[in-house]
């Protein structure tokens, strides 16, 4: 029986070659700055990501209000509803074809975990989005107000440049 | 396939000419949620348009057999999102029609009232959506705007934005304020010219009519044929509306006019929608000038409602056309059979039918004027 | 005249005319007649007229019909009229209502494990007398098959469909009963009481 490969040396051997050190952070910044999302609103809280990219809560201040409709020119999926056991062949063909560098935002319940919709004996939830590919950022609620979408988004920013530019907003 | 005979492109000759399926969806901008629509194009016209359902199929009837009746209320609210509202006022309304509780009548006129302001958000969605599916931007953000402040007065009684669970059986849970009334009124006042300025900026723009007049005309015998309710019957000509056919709630006492045009094509259905949202500022404004005081909760509701043996169905008038609960019951606490009647499924079912021989942007306009929210259609 | 100005006048007028309860076109004739002839309340309104209150369903509205129509408590049970009839009347019955104007509302079944059948339920609603039908059968569970309706109301192609992807009921003589709410590979009927996951 071979022994098992030493991982942290494995993760040492696949870092890149060349670093650039501060392009890489001003690649980041960039990154993030300009996330551009697919639109990917399946359900309920679809609503709620129209309305953060609409006219009071403005993704557009962060950068984030491209929608595009194909995932050729997305950077960033924002898996908003449910995933049903039919349509989750279609989602992993969507992220497959979005281009690296890319990030995945599960927002709400029914992605996170399969929401309101697990029961004992279901049959047609695909139970949280993470069980098809790596999520980056979480966003509960049901649907989440248009401020967690935010916030999540700006989750994003930090782990991309891993600085927060934008203060918290401390709850009075 | 090659197929030879003369089509509705039929400019460059004789030429054999050969069909293509085109796959619309399930994710696509314009198919307001996850529909798929196989599409079997003759260049730029639809041949045959077929609606793929079933990627958002939330097992709402299931989750029916496996909750008590009140565990069911979220449900209700995430059947048809935008108009949450009206759906749970359908479930708790058969409900309370096979318990025979009676709601005292300011809990029917606060439902009224809300019913009617998420029946103006839903169709406010609807007009931006279905702008941006035409190509135009600015109405959108002047929805969500005017929406934003409906929400508001909403999340300020119910604590939610979207999904309200604000109905319960023999009334509401939570009385409103001064400020939700005072809100209501300002709400009414505001909206107003805002619908005049709609209709100067939109509905009056050539690019618009040009785009909607004359496309997809849908006959009242197509509508009776399949089911079809709700704005598309009504913009065929046919005045049916559950307020006023089976008058449920306090609607038999308030003055209202139904909006109906013959035409019968897309730009009648967008009519109808604008219009409707003027007849309900209407019923808002009657019902804060009627509402009666007293309590919002029917006295001794059982905490666990076991409803007698039989079948039980309540319809009620949402955005889109009736919804209808027919609820089977077996004595006990959890149903025995929740069936949902959902009006976008018989609304889409016409669709195929409908959009032969028509040009894929203007088929697209036909679905967009039809108002689908896909999960009302998988429940 | 400026660009697009004879269209803003024409659709100004349009809405003028339609607001004071007048045909929006008067050019074109209208499409349809009156929807069921004979009965009242029949032809389309435009804005501004007052539809009529709610119509009261006359007594015993469908009683020339040779189906087996009862009368029901609407303040109970929400519907006014129901018949229970054998699986193979169900089309004639959709044929007779067709006939007095009914529109299909939905299909759907009921699986009663313990009495061994499967009930399947069909709703109707009138769109301008307002009164509401259903009809009722029972087939037997382990081989439940009853004929479409599809010919009559195409409507119910896809109530049919739903029913037969919940419960297994083959319609038989329907044109495409593949799955509907299902992936397409499915071979289970979620809604049999004795559905395991």
């Amino acid at each position: 029986m071979e022994a098992q490969p030493d991982l942290t040396q494995l993760v040492k051997d696949c870092s890149p070659i060349v670093r650039f050190g501060l392009l890489d952070d001003w690649l980041a910044l960039a990154r993030a700055n300009s996330l551009w999302p697919l639109t990917f609103g399946l359900a309920c809280c679809a609503i709620e990501m129209m309305a953060a990219g609409a006219s009071r809560f403005d993704l557009a201040r962060f950068g984030a209000e491209v929608f595009r409709p194909s995932p050729r020119q997305a950077d960033v999926m924002i898996v908003a509803g449910t995933i049903n056991k039919k349509m989750a062949g279609a989602v992993k063909t969507l992220y497959d074809q979005m281009p690296e560098p890319k990030w995945v935002i599960a927002m709400g319940n029914c992605a996170i975990s399969g929401g309101p919709f697990v029961f004992p004996g279901q049959y047609a939830v695909v139970e949280g989005v993470g069980k098809l590919f790596p999520v980056d950022v979480f966003v509960p609620g049901c649907p989440p107000r248009p401020e967690a979408l935010i916030e999540g988004i700006l989750k994003l920013e930090e782990k991309l440049t891993g600085k927060r530019r934008w203060p918290t907003v401390k709850p009075e | 396939m090659i197929v030879n005979e003369p089509t509705c492109s039929s400019a460059a000759g004789t030429a054999p000419r050969e069909t293509f399926v085109l796959n619309l969806g399930p994710q696509h901008p314009a198919t307001h949620g996850v529909l798929r629509v196989k599409m079997t194009m003759d260049g730029e016209y639809v041949l045959r348009a077929e609606p793929v359902c079933g990627y958002i199929h939330r097992m709402q009837e299931k989750m029916g057999e496996n909750r008590t009746y009140a565990q069911y209320l979220p449900n209700t609210s995430r059947i048809d999102y935008l108009s949450a509202m009206t759906y749970t006022h359908g479930f708790v309304g058969a409900v309370e029609r096979a318990a025979r509780i009676v709601v005292p009548p300011r809990a029917e006129y606060i439902r009224v009232i809300t019913s009617e302001l998420n029946r103006i958000s839903s169709h406010l969605v609807w007009w931006g959506a279905f702008l941006l599916d035409l190509g135009g931007f600015t109405p959108l953000l002047y929805a969500f705007d005017d929406r934003e402040m409906i929400l508001d007065l909403l999340e300020g009684i119910t604590g939610a934005r979207l999904t309200y669970c604000y109905y319960r059986f023999g009334g509401l849970y939570n009385d409103v304020d001064e400020a939700f009334l005072r809100g209501a009124r300002q709400f009414v006042l505001h909206m107003r010219p805002r619908l005049k300025m709609y209709r100067a900026l939109v509905t009056e723009n050539i690019i618009l009519r040009k785009r909607l007049i004359g496309i997809g005309p849908i006959s009242a015998e197509l509508c009776r044929k399949y089911g079809a309710t709700g704005p598309v019957v009504r913009g065929s000509g046919v005045p049916y509306d559950v307020r006023k056919a089976e008058p449920y709630s306090v609607y038999r006492e308030l003055d209202f006019d139904i909006p109906a045009f013959p035409e019968g094509d897309s730009m009648a259905r967008y009519l109808v929608r604008m219009e409707e949202m003027a007849q309900s500022l209407r019923i808002i404004e009657q019902a804060l000038d009627k509402l009666p005081d007293g309590p919002v909760m029917a006295e001794k509701v059982p905490r666990v409602l076991k409803l007698p043996a039989g079948d039980y169905c309540y319809a009620v008038e949402a955005a889109r056309g009736r919804f209808m609960v027919r609820l089977v019951s077996d004595n006990k606490e959890i149903p025995y059979r929740v069936k949902l009647r959902t009006p976008c499924l018989s609304n889409l079912s016409l669709f195929e039918e409908a959009s032969r021989g028509m040009l894929l942007a203007d088929a697209l306009a036909l679905l967009g004027s039809l108002d689908m929210v896909i999960p009302d259609i998988d429940r | 005249m400026a660009h697009g100005e004879a269209g803003v006048r024409a659709g100004r007028a349009m809405t003028r005319r339609v607001m004071n309860g007048k045909d929006a076109n008067p050019e074109i004739p209208e499409k349809e007649g009156p929807l069921t002839p004979g009965l009242p309340n029949a032809t389309p309104s435009g804005v501004g007229q007052q539809a009529g209150p709610a119509l009261e369903p006359r007594p015993d509205p469908l009683a020339r019909l040779p189906l087996p129509f009862q009368a029901v408590d609407y303040g109970l049970k929400g519907y006014h009229l129901e018949a229970a009839v054998q699986p193979d009347q169900v089309v004639s019955a959709a044929q007779h209502l067709d006939r007095e104007g009914f529109s299909l509302d939905t299909i759907t079944g009921v699986d009663w494990l313990a009495q061994g059948q499967m009930e399947v339920v069909y709703d109707y609603f009138h769109p301008s007398r307002g009164l509401r039908a259903v009809v009722r059968t029972r087939i037997p569970r382990e081989n439940p098959e009853i004929p479409t309706l599809s010919q009559v109301f195409p409507g119910a192609n896809w109530h049919e469909r739903e029913t037969h992807d919940f419960f297994g009921i083959r319609f038989l003589g329907h044109p495409d009963l593949s799955p509907f709410l299902l992936p397409e590979d499915a071979d289970y009927h979620p809604l049999r009481k004795d559905f395991e996951a």
